[in-house]
């Protein structure tokens, strides 16, 4: 709850032209923006650039945000359907005949990734969606069907396939 | 599995370059705020902004762009302008058009014939129509108009965004994340950048090699395509996507998402070219999405092609900017979505691509020429199929 006043606090003194409103909203929702884009797209400047236009989309509609709702919901909606058209569309170019580099490829040199992301990377976007939303960004299936804008009964099977998935691919500890 | 180690898996994954893409943004969206947030507002009231909005209205309608646009609003509706020619039987007002469809890049001749290049994903004309670039995979090529291929290399990622110097010897391209310059002839070329953002490069009109790109750290840069050496760089602006040159060089266009921004570039004082820090931004309707926007040739007038969404869906409409000031001419509108928009080569024309409607249309900017649609697009470059996406207008030339 203290969370929630402080946010709202934030947004109003930022809709009022406060740099430093500003700032502490974006050190605060950033970190999580920029993972979850990564985790769906797994390329490191694309999802630097989908959290970057839906923080621009948030800076152009701050004047007209409704300060009784959570800011946080409303950017990951941004973020994590971005990343999906983002990974679509990469899908298909590559679906055409495109032998375009992999992402791991692309990224040589970067630090290497953990054992997660080749898992993740069998998965389909959707499905990297909404696991995304719901273990890392901790949203009900019934808030990431909302946010999605797709039936609860598909956010669940999709939910479901994608542990299964992730169980047969990642080998953890018990 | 369980979920609380898919959890942990999740919040501790490395991002590579989190803490420079954290600052970057920062930047970025501090500046965006800056801009469009300033501590405090006039408030106005109410009857006064709507006086202003009838006036701003009634100027629009009253001018010559707005005497257009109300002839022509009355002829269009969602589903398309009535009476489109059904098929594509020359190119208004002349000049070749370089078309991307799902089998490749098609050249469309004045009399509205056409050949199809082959199976290349991206294709740009060289200067005055003479050869296309075409890129498909790793594969960067010289082609005839005819289809006649002269010469093909490998690059060491996918080629994308390929550009043709205005003197007709260098192309720039995107490697992968690189941006490289290859000579015309095939021979051989030069790296300019290991990493760059993912916008088309865009070479200085007036020559010699020089070229603007947005590098990785959202940097604008000009530099020399021969030596990669760079002759100045700045903050990019905000969410740029695509970038234009005045035909002078004296000012270059950047197009973001929700803006536009026209920097100067002005000769330093012994030799070289200088990228002025602070780019003007245009005036824009605040509740819109940009589609697109360029410069037209030989002239500073910018189109710009905007999207605004309500109840009854999508409204596109197409302004046409002076640089220099002044409110902006309303040269079009429909309900529906347009996509594209691409200025004739003798600057007196925009084609606008209509998906939905399935139709290009030809939209005189001056007096006295006709509004022309052309329907059934699709199925012109992609006969017989059913799949077929809505060819991309790659270029209009000569």
């Amino acid at each position: 709850m203290g969370t929630e006043v402080n946010e709202r606090k934030l947004i109003r003194e930022a809709q009022r032209g406060s740099r430093d409103a500003l700032a502490a909203l974006y050190a605060g929702h950033w970190g999580n923006a920029q993972r979850a884009a990564y985790l769906v797209v797994h390329d490191a400047g694309a999802a630097e650039d989908i959290a970057q236009e839906a923080f621009l989309a948030a800076v152009d509609r701050l004047d007209r945000f409704d300060r009784r709702r959570p800011f946080a919901p409303w950017l990951h909606r941004i973020v994590v359907n971005r990343a999906i058209d983002w990974a679509r569309r990469e899908a298909l170019r590559r679906s055409a005949g495109d032998p375009e580099q992999s992402p791991a490829e692309v990224q040589a040199g970067e630090p290497a990734a953990g054992e997660l992301m080749p898992a993740l990377a069998q998965l389909p976007p959707e499905q990297r969606a909404v696991v995304v939303l719901r273990y890392l960004l901790e949203y009900t299936p019934g808030e990431i069907a909302r946010m999605l804008g797709l039936p609860r009964g598909t956010v669940n099977s999709r939910l479901r396939r994608g542990l299964d998935r992730l169980r047969d691919l990642v080998e953890v500890e018990g | 599995m369980n979920e609380a180690r898919l959890r942990a898996l999740l919040r501790e994954e490395p991002v590579p370059g989190a803490a420079g893409a954290e600052r970057r943004g920062l930047e970025l969206v501090g500046r965006a705020y800056a801009e469009r947030h300033p501590p405090q507002r006039p408030v106005l009231p109410r009857l006064a902004i709507a006086l202003a909005v009838a006036a701003l209205l009634a100027a629009l309608l009253l001018s010559p762009a707005g005497a257009a646009v109300r002839d022509w609003v009355g002829d269009v509706f969602t589903a398309g302008v009535k009476n489109a020619e059904p098929a594509l039987s020359g190119v208004p007002g002349g000049g070749e058009l370089l078309v991307q469809s799902p089998r490749g890049p098609w050249v469309v001749r004045p009399d509205g014939s056409r050949r199809l290049l082959g199976g290349y994903s991206e294709a740009t004309w060289s200067p005055h129509g003479l050869y296309v670039a075409a890129a498909s995979g790793r594969s960067l090529s010289a082609i005839e108009p005819n289809g006649t291929p002269h010469w093909s290399i490998t690059a060491p990622g996918r080629v994308s965004e390929p550009r043709w110097s205005p003197s007709g010897f260098r192309i720039a391209y995107r490697a992968g994340r690189s941006l490289r310059v290859e000579r015309a002839d095939g021979s051989g070329g030069n790296l300019i950048a290991t990493r760059s953002a993912a916008v088309a490069p865009a070479w200085y009109p007036p020559g010699p090699h020089l070229l603007a790109y947005v590098d990785a750290r959202h940097h604008l840069v000009l530099a020399e395509a021969d030596s990669g050496k760079r002759v100045d760089a700045t903050s990019a602006s905000p969410g740029v996507r695509g970038l234009s040159w005045s035909h002078d060089g004296g000012e270059l266009l950047e197009v973001a998402g929700r803006g536009l921004w026209l920097r100067d570039v002005v000769p330093g004082k012994l030799t070289g070219l200088f990228l002025s820090e602070r780019a003007r931004r245009l005036g824009l309707p605040g509740n819109a999405v940009l589609r697109a926007a360029a410069l037209a040739p030989r002239r500073h007038t910018v189109a710009a092609l905007l999207e605004r969404h309500s109840a009854a869906g999508p409204r596109s409409e197409v302004l046409l900017l002076d640089p220099a000031g002044g409110p902006p001419r309303r040269l079009f509108a429909v309900s529906g979505r347009l996509t594209e928009l691409a200025w004739s080569p003798d600057g007196r024309r925009l084609l606008l691509a209509w998906p939905a409607a399935g139709q290009w249309l030809f939209v005189p900017v001056e007096r006295g020429l006709r509004l022309r649609a052309i329907g059934d697009v699709s199925s012109v470059f992609s006969p017989g199929r059913t799949e077929a996406g809505f060819p991309r207008i790659e270029g209009w030339c000569c």
